[in-house]
């Protein structure tokens, strides 16, 4: 384990911008608790540094009943969706 | 009693002020020499249920983000005493031990950064007016679960010169999730007192008082020391070092670095070689499953359709006098031979989407999607694209719906012009049937293999693509939050199963009872004069004939016959109706094999020998490797020309064909020097 860096968030951002896909991974990178992490992350996000993105899966905004392929995709349930993350410039 | 005021309150009123009188009149509202007391705090931590706790009733409770929009002000009659007071009997003029607070319920924030008009608010109200007008000490509310999340606040508040208490929430949530705070060394370090509360329980709500009473009588501590450095992130970065330091020295450093055994899991299964390797053997391991368990129950539901439902369907229609007649040909010759065959694919459909569903449900897919990412990267590809291609291998219409994730539309046409690559639930039928036929005891390892060459066409048309028409294009960074593993429940497992079981058979019982009519039409109507309408040898009707055309241009190939070349055709349609037209044509040659199961199996063999000079083997991989890699469906079509329109959707079809036709001819011509 990396010791703990001081400076969370630059750490943070060049993980993402190393493309280090996992919290957990840039947990070990970087010796930040995953908790202290994923905080960072959405104080990036909330100030503009981080942009997230949901990722719908391909559902149309009408729901599945707009789709031809409602019921063979497996997303049609729930409603939870994946969310990325990319760095914006400031 | 108290009493609250429900309002939108203008910032002019909330000027502080001291009061330690208990009045008599149950109905009072705030005084203006009461001292003011902020709550504040993040969304979901508590507040509202505090402020309804202490002041009496008014606020709306729930767990739904953004409840406290507006500022509440109360009447806090606090106490410190054990028993709590009771207004409406209470008649002392100036009881020993109370103090009427002014409490404001100021909007959830996690900052005082003015990134929203709460924030812009609280900042307001809290640092922004002069210290004469501010509150005398502020409560915040942290969720002990959230404890990180919470602090950023907490932190920017310390660096003012402001009276405060952390009123720590939600520790039963906490200890579930077995995060414990030493409450009094989160107390050192964060400079203020803590105290752990339980509103709903109106636990802990004399200690807060106590508390918050004891810092009204004292002076503000020192504001924490921050960077004289202009730099925002600078800053920032102070804060959650600061953050960091004070949440590992409360909740024990090791504690928060403990690696879980879901930590211990995806060291090795999301690492750069091992995880791409551990997610093919898991998938070679679903498809071997699937194909031998489903494989009697298969062939079960199989004698069932060519056996007692074909021969009763006959029984009826000539006792309703149609025996014999075309109307017999289309039922069961095709839609009983067509459908039916599809439909004895259920049992391995339902297999597959269960071990998927499982796989789902323990959390293993979000590995793989890490899996992917990093091998996409690795190739130059964006990122995120790998959600619409993962998409794509259960159904290839979402997945090219699935590329408006993407920010721009170059990697939108690039991934839309690589999800007909991946290998669709259709195709895997098919897969599955030539499997049985030509590889027996390794049908799963060769649909193993299917699925290994289409991840690797995926890769090299994408470095074709990337490397010519889209070398400029930007790659964007990606983070994924793994969930923790779990034991998959029979209950999500099985919706799951049929929600996409239930697709399949959708698309059996639509597209493909037309597409069976619609080839059942052309293989009944004759193309040599002197032949009558249904009584037509399928190589001279329509169908035979168009088919026989284009036959050909699959001979290098190995499966240059009309019966392989027309399924491909129909293929166009659905890929589920290969293996329905398949079924109709030897069923239509061969009208009495009806109640011979596995005769299908032995023709098509038959088939592929004679068209690859006796190597059906390597013919029947080349079919197969065509099949995987050439235009999906109708749908896909649509989908594509609705996405990236018709230009690259025809350069797609283009590109489709050419890369499908040039494999499976060296598969084959590679392939037939060894078997």
């Amino acid at each position: 384990m990396t010791a703990p860096t001081v400076a969370p968030l630059s750490a943070l951002l060049a993980e993402v911008a190393a493309g280090t896909p996992t919290v957990a991974e840039m947990a070990r990178n970087t010796g930040l608790s995953t908790d202290v992490l994923r905080a960072g992350l959405d104080h990036l996000v909330r100030t503009g540094r981080l942009q997230a993105t949901n990722l719908p899966i391909g559902c149309p905004p009408s729901g599945c009943g707009g789709c031809a392929a409602a019921g063979g995709c497996g997303v049609a349930e729930g409603g939870n969706s994946l969310v990325t993350l990319s760095l914006t410039r400031r | 009693m108290s009493v609250t005021d429900r309002t939108s309150l203008p910032l002019s009123l909330i000027t502080p002020s001291a009061k330690a009188c208990c009045r008599t009149d149950t109905g009072r509202g705030a005084a203006p020499t009461d001292p003011v007391v902020a709550l504040v705090g993040a969304p979901n931590t508590g507040k509202s249920t505090l402020f309804n706790a202490l002041t009496g009733a008014g606020v709306t409770m729930g767990n739904w983000p953004g409840t406290t929009v507006e500022v509440s002000r109360g009447l806090w009659r606090s106490t410190a005493a054990e028993v709590a007071c009771d207004c409406e009997t209470c008649t002392c003029d100036d009881a020993d031990g109370r103090l009427d607070i002014t409490l404001i319920d100021l909007p959830g924030t996690y900052s005082l950064d003015p990134h929203s008009p709460d924030e812009a608010l609280t900042r307001e109200l809290l640092v922004g007016k002069p210290a004469a007008e501010r509150p005398d000490l502020s409560v915040v509310t942290c969720d002990a679960a959230r404890l990180t999340s919470c602090l950023y606040l907490v932190a920017q508040l310390r660096e003012q010169k402001l009276p405060m208490v952390v009123a720590l929430t939600m520790g039963d949530v906490a200890a579930k999730r077995g995060v414990h705070i030493d409450v009094s060394a989160l107390a050192r370090e964060l400079g203020c007192p803590v105290v752990e509360i339980d509103p709903r329980r109106r636990g802990g709500l004399m200690a807060l008082a106590e508390a918050v009473r004891d810092g009204l009588g004292r002076p503000a501590p020192a504001p924490r020391a921050t960077p004289l450095d202009d730099d925002d992130l600078a800053l920032e970065d102070d804060r959650f070092a600061w953050i960091a330091h004070v949440v590992d020295a409360a909740t024990g450093a090791a504690a928060q670095n403990a690696r879980t055994w879901s930590d211990r899991v995806d060291r090795w299964v999301t690492a750069p070689v091992v995880g791409p390797l551990i997610f093919l053997a898991v998938m070679w391991l679903v498809f071997q499953l699937t194909t031998t368990v489903a494989a009697p129950l298969q062939d079960l539901l199989d004698d069932v359709f060519s056996g007692p439902v074909s021969q009763g369907a006959i029984v009826l229609l000539s006792a309703i006098g149609l025996g014999g007649s075309w109307v017999q040909g289309l039922v069961v010759d095709g839609l009983i031979a067509g459908v039916g065959m599809l439909l004895t694919f259920v049992p391995l459909m339902t297999l597959m989407f269960a071990l998927l569903a499982i796989l789902e449900d323990s959390g293993y897919l979000a590995r793989a999607a890490v899996v992917t990412d990093r091998l996409m990267r690795s190739i130059g590809l964006p990122g995120r694209a790998f959600l619409p291609l993962i998409v794509g291998y259960g159904c290839n219409v979402p997945a090219i719906s699935g590329t408006r994730i993407l920010p721009n539309a170059r990697q939108r046409i690039l991934t839309a012009l690589l999800v007909p690559f991946t290998s669709c639930t259709a195709r895997l039928t098919v897969f599955v049937m030539m499997g049985a036929i030509f590889f027996g005891p390794y049908a799963g390892t060769a649909v193993f293999a299917m699925y290994v060459t289409s991840i690797l066409i995926i890769i090299v048309v994408g470095l074709g693509l990337r490397s010519t028409l889209w070398r400029k294009e930007p790659i964007d960074p990606l983070v994924i939050d793994l969930p923790a593993y779990q034991v998959p429940t029979i209950r999500l497992t099985a919706s799951v199963t049929w929600l996409r079981l239930k697709g399949f058979l959708q698309t059996a019982g639509g597209i493909i009872v037309i597409t069976v009519a619609a080839v059942w039409l052309l293989q009944s109507v004759p193309v040599t004069p002197g032949k009558n309408f249904a009584e037509v040898p399928v190589s001279d009707s329509v169908y035979g004939v168009v088919s026989s055309g284009i036959a050909p241009v699959f001979a290098p190939a190995g499966f240059g016959s009309w019966e392989s070349a027309s399924t491909l055709l129909v293929g166009f349609v659905a890929k589920e109706a290969v293996i329905s037209s398949w079924a109709q044509t030897y069923a239509v040659a061969e009208p009495d094999n009806h109640a011979a199961p596995g005769d299908l199996g032995a023709a098509v063999f038959q088939t592929f020998t004679e068209s690859s000079g006796g190597h059906p083997v390597p013919a029947a991989l080349a079919f197969m490797v065509f099949l995987m890699a050439y235009t999906p469906c109708v749908a896909t079509l649509a989908a594509q020309w609705r996405e990236i329109g018709p230009r690259w959707t025809l350069f797609g079809v283009g590109m489709q064909l050419v890369v499908a036709w040039t494999l499976a001819v060296a598969v084959f011509q590679v392939g037939r020097l060894f078997l």
